[in-house]
């Protein structure tokens, strides 16, 4: 349930964004959400969804994109997409991989008037 | 906290001395917003991750993330509604950066005053609160030893710790389920920790949250106890990669339990082949001793 904090993080994030830049209310908000964050998405959204009444983002629209999960097996060196932490290379089945993307949580741009 | 309205939740938590009676923190906030949750006017809505990066809503402008911080306009007349100044902005932010710096701020205090701090976390009722008491009966003739503990409520973690001899401070989180960086650096400013001495955290009971937080911490213990499963650390990954120790509690329980203590080593070993192990039964001293060593190999 860290989901709900994080969402207040990142109103409070997008919220001080805004006022910086001059914005009255915020229209759209995008967020970056690894696989392999630790972040559970659809949590994080409903927490968002939650927590925005009463601010400036009551209106916004939410865009979560998601970023795949890679690891890059340090067996074989491939590169190879994971889904979840305990993957094993598809290649030559060793574990662990070094994980290489999917790790971010990110608050990519903000739009507003 | 939740800075835009004031309102306690969901980051709304309580730092309080064991002794005292509960001092909620802005208890005349404590009113909650979260209540008229579905009274929006159905304008707005958001957009699962199954969208991937593709935009999809009738705010669609046609455009990816990335561009410029500059003000431009889009073509109105495709969505039937206008934005007369709409600015967009990139911003690029690790969200979780705000506590990182915090929890960096952290470990530079503890490395200043030579402070040994350790962040406990576990499931509850793994035995993160008997062996402190332990530890701190045996150590406190030779150590400093200061506690901050964690739980979403009542203080009587931080009593009980209290009474075995070492100053605690208990953080109520509330809602919360985990501590965070801010949270610590506020209680260290009551707890006044001496220099070179020992300071453990024991998070909140939980072993999810607490993995994505740091708090600064010199190193992370993990405790599970035999009377979980023993495929605990298949289920909470990230829990386990990136703790430094492994203790496995309750040994005493084992002729009674199912517990493999080689397949609970294998399956975070396969992990983490970094992380160490104490097998302890805080009831019994067993792996007690193992622990005073670890801990003075580490400080």
């Amino acid at each position: 349930m860290h989901e709900l904090s994080l969402a207040t993080d990142v109103i409070n994030l997008a919220t001080e964004q805004a006022k910086k830049n001059g914005l009255v209310v915020i229209t759209e908000l995008r967020i970056e959400v690894g696989d392999l964050s630790g972040v559970e998405a659809d949590a994080f959204q409903w927490a968002l969804e939650l927590l925005i009444n009463d601010t400036m983002l009551n209106h916004a629209d939410i865009y979560l994109i998601r970023s795949p999960g890679t690891g890059i097996c340090q067996a074989c060196h491939r590169e190879f997409e994971m889904k979840n932490r305990l993957e094993s290379c598809p290649n030559c089945a060793s574990f662990p991989s070094e994980i290489r993307g999917g790790q971010e949580f990110r608050l990519l741009s903000i739009a507003g008037e | 906290m939740c800075e835009t309205c004031g309102c306690g939740k969901p980051g709304e938590f309580t730092i309080r001395e064991s002794s005292e009676t509960a001092k909620r923190r802005n208890s005349e906030n404590d009113h909650n917003h979260h209540e008229h949750m579905h009274e929006h006017d159905g304008h707005w809505h958001s957009h699962g991750q199954e969208e991937s990066s593709e935009i999809k809503s009738d705010h669609h402008h046609g455009h990816e993330h990335g561009h410029d911080e500059h003000p431009h306009s889009h073509g109105d007349e495709a969505n039937g509604h206008s934005h007369p100044q709409k600015k967009e902005i990139a911003l690029n932010i690790d969200i979780l950066s705000e506590n990182n710096r915090l929890a960096e701020r952290n470990r530079g205090y503890f490395e200043g005053k030579e402070v040994l701090c350790l962040n406990m976390m576990s499931s509850p009722g793994s035995g993160k609160t008997s062996i402190l008491e332990k530890t701190i009966l045996a150590l406190r003739q030779t150590h400093k030893i200061f506690v901050i503990e964690g739980d979403q409520q009542t203080a009587r973690d931080a009593e009980r710790i209290e009474k075995s001899g070492a100053p605690a401070i208990q953080i109520n989180t509330g809602s919360g389920c985990h501590l965070d960086a801010n949270m610590i650096h506020l209680a260290l400013k009551k707890l006044e920790v001496e220099n070179r001495s020992i300071l453990f955290i024991e998070n909140v009971g939980n072993l999810v949250c607490p993995a994505l937080f740091d708090l600064g911490e010199t190193r992370r213990v993990v405790v599970i106890s035999v009377t979980e499963g023993d495929d605990k650390p298949l289920k909470y990954p990230y829990m386990f990669q990136t703790s430094h120790l492994c203790i496995i509690n309750k040994t005493d329980l084992l002729p009674y339990v199912d517990f493999s203590v080689e397949n609970a080593m294998a399956n975070a070993k396969q992990l983490n082949p970094e992380l160490e192990f104490i097998l302890m039964s805080a009831r019994t001293g067993e792996g007690m001793q193992e622990w005073y060593e670890w801990l003075s190999k580490i400080s």
